[in-house]
């Protein structure tokens, strides 16, 4: 099959598709006798295409895959067809919770609070609300508390490909040596 | 007259918020922390928490507690046993104020990573769900927390009907799991809306709603709900009736 209809293909895809588009779906969806070339490939062409005519989106590598944003440049127009509410930003107390959780993950409410040193309920309900954290299982600990672990949601909230895509957590040492910098 | 400069607590997120903006205001060292002074400036604080009726209150009296401990300490003479090395009690103070110092730092990062993103809409957005008519497409993938959630708010709209019996009422979490086996048998899915009608007092309904998790952790039914606070669709699961 030539690239010119798989570009089409993956384009209906990356349409029709509620989630990211990860190569193993895009495959699932082509039939047997089709050469699965790379999503990857394609895609780049696709954006390039889009880039050359002047589209008012792009094709976003998030959460293991690929799903089309509008450009930043039409939030003033885009923004009128959501609810307020729906895209309100996080609260400090809630990007602190998340930080936590998604360097740490899985972990307990306690951990939470621990490092924090202020109860941590609220926010942890807000971003379950959200769907940004996840309940998986629980802790083998006395009490079996709930283990939370950022979800597909987190990724696409904050357009990153996986978790390690994640700003690296300063070590101690760092903040330390700083410090000391400060005070010379 | 010295008029103390006034800080809205609010804006701390919690008592080592408190106490890393203290640190930054003065410039102290986090390695050598003054404890009487810090102590001191962080009780005026508090003071002001209590007047506030802050919801985190209990945190900062908390933490104030762990600092006269400190400072008392510190006061003691202490004597080395053998080889060891004298702790300072201010250690594991400064490393929880490292430790948060790191995540508060991560968090702002976040922040200007959501600033970024937020102009972005995705094609298919977030949280997003099949339309209200549509019970074909069917969420397959329901986690804990939205049964739970849709547990909460059926039971909201249920009204305990006015009885005046006084019977104990005895209902076994096996007892419900066999009835819900038995009707799987003669039917393949049940409606979770419909038991409620079905149960006349509360308790069985917990019982009933207990039994059904346990049966879904042993894969014996499975639990599908087309959007959030829908009704539950119990049905078959890859292990029924080998219990």
């Amino acid at each position: 099959m030539e690239i010119v209809d798989l570009k089409r293909i993956v384009e209906a895809l990356l349409i029709a598709s509620p989630e990211p588009l990860t190569e193993t779906r895009f495959s699932a969806c082509l039939s047997e006798e089709e050469t699965h070339a790379p999503l990857q490939e394609i895609i780049a062409e696709l954006q390039n295409d889009y880039d050359e005519s002047g589209r008012a989106f792009s094709i976003k590598k998030v959460a293991n895959g690929f799903q089309i944003v509008t450009k930043a440049e039409f939030e003033p127009y885009v923004k009128g067809l959501f609810s307020k509410a729906g895209r309100l930003r996080l609260s400090q107390a809630a990007l602190e919770t998340l930080a936590i959780v998604s360097y740490r993950q899985p972990v307990t409410k306690n951990d939470i609070e621990a490092i924090r040193g202020v109860s941590s309920d609220s926010s942890l309900r807000t971003l379950l609300d959200r769907k940004l954290l996840e309940i998986r299982g629980r802790d083998d600990g006395p009490g079996r508390a709930l283990l939370y672990r950022t979800s597909t949601e987190f990724l696409q909230y904050f357009g990153l490909d996986t978790v390690k895509d994640l700003p690296k957590l300063r070590e101690v040492e760092d903040i330390l040596s700083e410090e000391q910098d400060e005070l010379i | 007259m010295n008029k103390p400069l006034r800080v809205d607590l609010e804006m701390f997120e919690g008592p080592l918020d408190l106490l890393l903006f203290l640190i930054k205001r003065d410039e102290l060292n986090i390695y050598d922390i003054p404890i009487a002074k810090i102590t001191k400036d962080f009780l005026n604080y508090v003071e002001m928490a209590k007047e506030l009726k802050l919801h985190s209150a209990g945190d900062f009296i908390l933490m104030a507690a762990t600092l006269m401990k400190i400072k008392a300490r510190m006061l003691l003479p202490q004597e080395a046993e053998g080889d060891e090395e004298i702790e300072d009690p201010r250690t594991e103070l400064m490393n929880m104020l490292l430790e948060y110092q790191r995540y508060k730092e991560a968090a702002a990062a976040f922040e200007q990573i959501e600033r970024n993103e937020r102009p972005h809409y995705y094609h298919i957005p977030l949280n997003w769900t099949p339309g209200e008519e549509d019970h074909t497409a069917i969420l397959e993938d329901v986690k804990l927390y939205d049964i739970m959630l849709t547990f909460q708010y059926l039971l909201k709209n249920y009204e305990d009907p006015v009885t005046h019996n006084v019977a104990v009422e005895e209902v076994t979490l096996s007892e419900q799991a066999g009835f819900l086996n038995g009707l799987l048998q003669l039917q393949a899915k049940i409606s979770f809306a419909s038991l409620l009608e079905k149960f006349e007092s509360r308790l069985v309904l917990v019982v009933t709603f207990l039994a059904i998790l346990d049966m879904l952790r042993s894969q014996q039914v499975k639990v599908k709900q087309s959007k959030l606070f829908d009704d539950l669709l119990i049905t078959r699961g890859k292990e029924f009736g080998n219990s």
